[in-house]
């Protein structure tokens, strides 16, 4: 894979594999597959359950730690390189 | 260039549903939002091998699933059994706690083996392909295959639904009613 920049703490094992443009086509024709046998699809209780206890865990509330730790991230950033920051620009 | 607007609106549109997968795993809230915090510290910093263009949400959820796995193995060599058993439930939200219905899927969510619950997780109910599940795991397509499965068949034993008939013709005609 050419200009794939070093991935450092190997978190991203095997993750480039799935997600190239090559599998692009057999994700699709794999979603085909499911249409017609998905085990968890909307026809399944399990696959409804499923969906219903996710929702209601992603329609919860999202506390403001995560914007504001954001904020601090891209602010010590920007401290921390200001030399980076300026050949950028 | 590091720390654009994008890569912050990106992490920040996620937070739901790492926070949904986060407790999925974790069971416990608290432990949940520590975790995607420190998957949203680990991704700034890792900003520059994510590939833009690529599926932000399945890095960012291989990056909560190894900071997982790692705080696991530290805290099991930490406590070696001294704090006794885990609770053994899925925590659930005060939003949840109205349906029962729910709140028993929990507690059969929470008795399976961790990695078929991700597996039915990832796939099952965070939207992601079983290319993509197994690339967030690390592990053949087959094998999240044969998880969902099993995790499926242990769902419906332990909430006593029969197994249903998804080959049968009827189901079929439904999900293709659906899709049109």
């Amino acid at each position: 894979m050419a200009g794939r920049k070093r991935t450092g703490t190997g978190c991203e094992t095997g993750f480039e594999k799935g997600m190239t443009k090559q599998n692009s086509d057999r994700r699709r024709n794999s979603h085909k597959r499911r249409l017609v046998s998905d085990p968890l699809g909307p026809n399944s209780e399990i696959g409804r359950k499923l969906k219903q206890y996710y929702d209601a865990l992603i329609s919860d509330e999202v506390p403001d730690r995560f914007s504001q730790l954001l904020s601090e991230l891209e602010k010590k950033e920007k401290l921390n390189t200001p030399r980076q920051a300026a050949k950028e620009d | 260039m590091t720390g654009t607007p994008t890569f912050r609106d990106g992490l920040l549109a996620a937070v739901p549903t790492l926070r949904a997968f986060a407790i999925s795993l974790a069971k416990d809230a608290d432990r949940a939002d520590d975790l995607v915090q420190e998957t949203l510290v680990k991704a700034w910093s890792k900003q520059d091998s994510f590939q833009p263009g690529t599926n932000l949400r399945a890095w960012l959820f291989t990056i909560l699933r190894n900071e997982f796995y790692s705080q696991m193995r530290k805290r099991r060599r930490e406590v070696e059994d001294a704090e006794g058993t885990m609770t053994e439930s899925l925590s659930v939200r005060p939003s949840q706690e109205s349906s029962s219905d729910l709140a028993d899927f929990c507690k059969a969510l929470a008795l399976l083996p961790e990695d078929q619950r991700e597996a039915i997780i990832l796939v099952g109910a965070s939207g992601f392909s079983y290319e993509e599940a197994a690339a967030i795991c690390g592990c053949a397509v087959g094998t999240i295959k044969s998880r969902v499965s099993r995790a499926r068949a242990r769902l419906q034993d332990i909430l006593g639904i029969e197994g249903e008939g998804e080959f049968g013709p009827d189901s079929i005609a439904a999900q293709a009613t659906n899709v049109a």
